[in-house]
């Protein structure tokens, strides 16, 4: 991941779910969800271009979220993300596997 | 499950058309990813870095902007190639980690494609391709076999159709080009060519005048026949050539490639129309009839135009026909009727192959089933790293399908080892079935069909895991399934797999006691060391009766002084040689009327000793003597068939009898028993009652033609060699310009008459081989899976006090349940399809109580001895470790 900080390594799989949820608020364009990412996380979540724009294109590809040009609001050309009605089944979907997920491993790690 | 199915098809959907607009895509990548690039900027910017180094910061992430648009390119493309190679090696990797599975799995759908390539390149051939005639769906077969007389008067009186007499073909002797050879020629009548839209590639057709005699001394040559004999020599058209001592003229030469009635006709003849040439225009040689639909005519008004004629042309008999005679002729496609007895056995044995597929298909998908289950651990894992479904489940067809092909590539080797057995088994003259061969269309179609067979033998596995539980499978780490929805499908298509083989090996139970009935038959004659040879002197040597008697004496005699010969004797034909000839009788004191026309009986022109040779037992009187020659009183000898049917309450000794048209009377001096003549299973078709003997000098016609060619008959005292040149020496020396045909040993046409049972009985029984032992897998393959699933129930049981006993009985009967299932499903799915076998049985009913115990019995044994060693390991079960491994 190319930026200053060191970031933390995401979750496999992890990168789908945050952007999804990023997303429900409302639409936004790709650098948005980045740094919106960034700050919510408090700079722990630093997520590099190389696998956003990839992780944007597989969400569309699967129809979880769709894409439209609009203006930015410094008044540049921008494509804009917004979920779809499966991307918001999904992000329920995910969301519940991934708290299982982390239920589980919290369990091996606490073991006695 | 549904939800991620529609994903499936979403993204499907959307590679297709991110791939379409992929130039479009880029453009819009690059522009997003400028903008984000600018927006970094200005964010850098604004947090005081100056312009030069915000511009280097951005110039970083360049690198990872490449990243970002070559991983985009990948979603993008169809079907992601490095994901597939990806899968592709991963199932390498499983496949080689479980060979035993692997293998089985390959070889079962081998087996199962490989039978189906065969098939498959067959009924191309058959059934599919056109016949190589112009316009072939307007060709029609008039079924039934007709006098010469009825050729003018059909020709004349027929509005919807153009036909044409063409005679099988027989062995003629050709000399006057080189050495003298057989070979088979066709008499056909003259516009054949034009009937069959056919012409000739040099020289002209026949004319029509060349049907009348002393104009018919013309031939046409077959393409090959031109090559081997005349070199291909432009020059022939024009020759002469001698055929059975008449010299025809060769006014034509057939194209490459053309054949008709089979591939073994060589040559052509007219076919002479002489109406005052009673026997011959009415009489023992019965020709088949071809034919063109007219403009505009449609079958159904050939069919009732048919009928009429047939009646027609009975009421202009000179003697009363039987009324059964062609009653049932119509007018049939000739595809179809060239096909006719083929289509059902390639019916049969399609969809016998088609079981085996389905067998095979069963038993993979059941292993992959087991084996899902037993990979749910995997499963989750890659499901908790971020494996999306979608990609397990591919993983999962990539599996099935890489089994599938790799099955289709070696069935593919099979099918061509099966596609000549295949061909063993079918009559060569059939048109086309040389040329069947494995073609890329075939090709094609398999790999079509090992995909579906692919997919359809890992969609159930890959559906089950989708009931992968992630966080339940890694909590509780057990691989004990928490459905038994697939096990239940998994028992169920067990059940289906012992179903199917149940019905396979029913079919071959049924063909074997067949086969068995069939060599139990009682011939009628005995046929141990007995030599045959085909003569047929030239006509000029049989001008007159007198000259032609002399000639047969002669020839008996010399055989008679042939080392190792016991006895010989001459007939117009010998059991099971393929011909039938027949002859109209009437009898003495039972007129006949419209009611009562005149009977069918088999003609058996013999030398005295002939039936004594056969070993046909003497009923009644005496046989035929030596002494009943040309100048004595006219005798015959009946079969008790025949004996039975003219006299069913009386003596037939001593009664009178003569052929329809004949006007002597002979006198019955014997009964002998019946022989089967013309197939084994079937002594004589419908329409012939019996059969009659009559001494060969009393056969003779006036002017010395014989009802047909003659056979030389040797019973010997060891079948060598040299015994069998001594006999073809002696018919050369009959007449050095006469070639001989082939010594058979009557023995081995006995034996090759029943080979068409023996060897579809040959194939059926190695689909059932095939069957079984695939059932006989699937069966353990689903006990050793339900062991292993209970192993922690099984020891619990061992550990509160179940005896051994116990635990191998209570797995039986887990796996006897599942075959029971399928041995009832099985039973009725045979008793509703094993009357298609209808020719194929011989004295034995379809649903024959016997067989079908005898295979229960079989299925279930196997069923017992594939659960007994799952069984057995259960019984092993080790309780303290079984309960402390889970």
């Amino acid at each position: 991941m190319g930026t200053t900080k060191k970031p933390s390594e995401l979750l496999p799989g992890t990168l789908d779910l945050l952007i999804l949820r990023a997303l429900v608020p409302g639409e936004m364009h790709g650098y948005g969800i980045a740094s919106r990412l960034k700050r919510v996380s408090d700079d722990v979540l630093q997520v590099g271009e190389s696998s956003l724009y990839p992780a944007l294109q597989r969400l569309l590809l699967n129809g979880w979220v769709k894409a439209e040009w609009g203006a930015s609001e410094n008044n540049r050309r921008a494509r804009f993300y917004s979920l779809t009605a499966a991307g918001k089944k999904q992000l329920a979907a995910e969301r519940e596997e991934f708290s299982r997920v982390i239920e589980a491993i919290q369990k091996v790690l606490n073991m006695a | 499950m549904n939800g991620s199915f529609q994903t499936l098809l979403t993204r499907a959907w959307n590679r297709l058309l991110f791939r379409w607009r992929r130039d479009r895509l880029e453009d819009e990548l690059q522009e997003e990813i400028s903008f984000h690039l600018a927006q970094i900027q200005s964010e850098l910017h604004g947090a005081g870095l100056d312009q030069r180094s915000a511009w280097d910061q951005s110039r970083r992430q360049l690198g990872n902007l490449t990243l970002a648009k070559e991983e985009c390119r990948g979603m993008w493309s169809f079907m992601g190639l490095e994901r597939f190679v990806q899968d592709l090696r991963y199932a390498v990797r499983m496949y080689a980690r479980t060979p035993v599975f692997t293998v089985i799995s390959v070889v079962s759908l081998a087996l199962g494609i490989g039978g189906n390539t065969a098939m498959f390149s067959l009924v191309n051939a058959l059934l599919v391709r056109p016949l190589p005639y112009a316009q072939p769906e307007e060709l029609v077969r008039i079924t039934g076999t007709y006098p010469r007389a009825a050729v003018p008067m059909f020709r004349e009186r027929s509005r919807a159709m153009q036909i044409a007499a063409v005679s099988i073909g027989s062995e003629l002797n050709l000399a006057g080009q080189g050495p003298a050879i057989r070979v088979t020629g066709s008499s056909a009548s003259p516009n054949f060519l034009s009937v069959l839209g056919a012409s000739v590639a040099r020289g002209r057709n026949f004319q029509a005048e060349e049907e009348s005699p002393g104009r018919d001394n013309v031939v046409i040559l077959s393409h090959s026949l031109w090559k081997s004999l005349f070199g291909g020599d432009p020059s022939t058209v024009g020759r002469m050539i001698r055929l059975n001592g008449v010299d025809r003229e060769i006014v034509g030469i057939m194209p490459a490639g053309f054949s008709y009635p089979s591939t073994r006709v060589q040559l052509w003849i007219p076919m002479r129309l002489d109406s005052t040439n009673f026997v011959e225009y009415w009489g023992t040689e019965y020709m088949p009839l071809v034919a063109r639909l007219r403009p505009g005519a449609t079958i159904s008004q050939a069919q009732g135009e048919v009928r009429r004629l047939v009646s027609e042309l009975r009421g202009v008999f000179p003697f009363a026909m039987a009324r059964d005679w062609n009653a049932d002729s119509t007018a049939i496609p000739l595809q179809q009727d060239i096909i006719g007895n083929v289509r059902g056995k390639l019916i049969i044995l399609l969809s016998a192959v088609g079981l085996v597929l389905l067998i095979a298909c069963a038993n993979v998908a059941s292993l992959l089933l087991a084996r899902a289950t037993t990979r749910r651990k995997e499963m989750a894992l890659r499901a908790a790293l971020g494996a999306s479904r979608g990609r397990i489940v591919r993983q999962l067809l990539t599996e099935s399908v890489g089994l599938a092909l790799t099955g289709a590539a070696l069935g593919i080797l099979v099918g061509a080892g099966g596609l000549s057995v295949f061909k063993a088994l079918l009559p060569a003259s059939l048109p086309g079935l040389a040329e069947a061969v494995i073609d890329w269309p075939i090709v094609a179609a398999i790999s079509a069909l090992a995909l579906v067979t692919g997919l359809a033998s890992g969609i159930a596995p890959a559906l089950s895991a989708y009931e992968v539980n992630v966080t339940e499978t890694i909590k509780t780490g057990s691989q004990r399934s928490t459905s038994g929805f697939w096990t239940r499908m998994r028992g169920v298509i067990i059940a289906g797999e012992v179903a199917l083989t149940l019905v396979l090996l029913v079919s071959a139970g049924l063909m074997m006691r067949s086969l068995y009935k069939l060599s139990e038959v009682k011939p009628g004659f005995d046929p141990g060391r007995v030599l045959t040879v085909q003569i047929s002197p030239n006509e000029s040597l049989c001008a007159q009766r007198a000259l032609c008697v002399a000639l047969y004496d002669q020839l008996l005699q010399r055989s008679g002084e042939v080392a190792g010969v016991r006895e010989a004797a001459i007939a117009n034909s010998v059991p099971l040689d393929g011909q039938l000839p027949t002859i109209p009788v009437v009898v003495d004191g039972q007129p006949n009327t419209s009611d009562h026309p005149s009977d069918m009986l088999l003609l058996g022109a013999a030398s005295a000793g002939y039936l004594e040779l056969m070993r046909v037992p003497l009923l009644a009187g005496r046989y035929l003597m030596q002494s009943d020659g040309a100048n004595s009183a006219g005798v015959a000898v009946l079969s008790a068939g025949a004996a039975q049917h003219f006299w069913p309450a009386d003596h037939a000794i001593g009664k009178h009898i003569r052929p329809a048209g004949g006007k002597q009377w002979y006198t019955v001096v014997g009964v002998v028993g019946d022989v089967r003549h013309a197939t084994l299973s079937k002594g004589l078709p419908d329409w012939v009652h019996g059969a009659i003997y009559l001494p060969y000098p009393q056969a003779v016609t006036e002017d010395g033609k014989l009802p047909a060619a003659m056979t030389l008959v040797a019973k010997v005292d060891t079948n060598d060699g040299r015994t069998r040149s001594e006999l073809r020496q002696l018919a050369v020396a009959l007449d050095p310009n006469v070639p001989v045909g082939q010594v058979h040993v009557l023995e081995e046409m006995v034996s090759g008459s029943i080979s068409d049972f023996r060897s579809m009985m040959q194939v059926f029984l190695s689909f059932a081989g095939a069957a079984i032992v695939l059932a006989a897998v699937g069966i353990y393959g689903l006990m050793s899976y339900w062991v292993s699933q209970r192993t922690y129930e099984i020891g619990l049981r061992v550990a509160i006090g179940a005896t051994r006993g116990q635990i191998v009985s209570m797995i039986l009967a887990q796996g006897l349940r599942v075959s029971l299932y399928g041995v009832l499903g099985g039973i009725l799915t045979a008793i509703a399809l094993t009357r298609f076998l209808g020719t194929l049985l011989y004295g034995v009913a379809a649903t024959d109580s016997l067989t079908f115990a005898l295979v229960t019995a079989l299925v279930l044994s196997v069923a017992v001895l594939a659960a007994a060693f799952p069984a057995w390991r259960a019984a092993r079960i080790d309780p303290v470790k079984s309960l402390r491994a889970d």
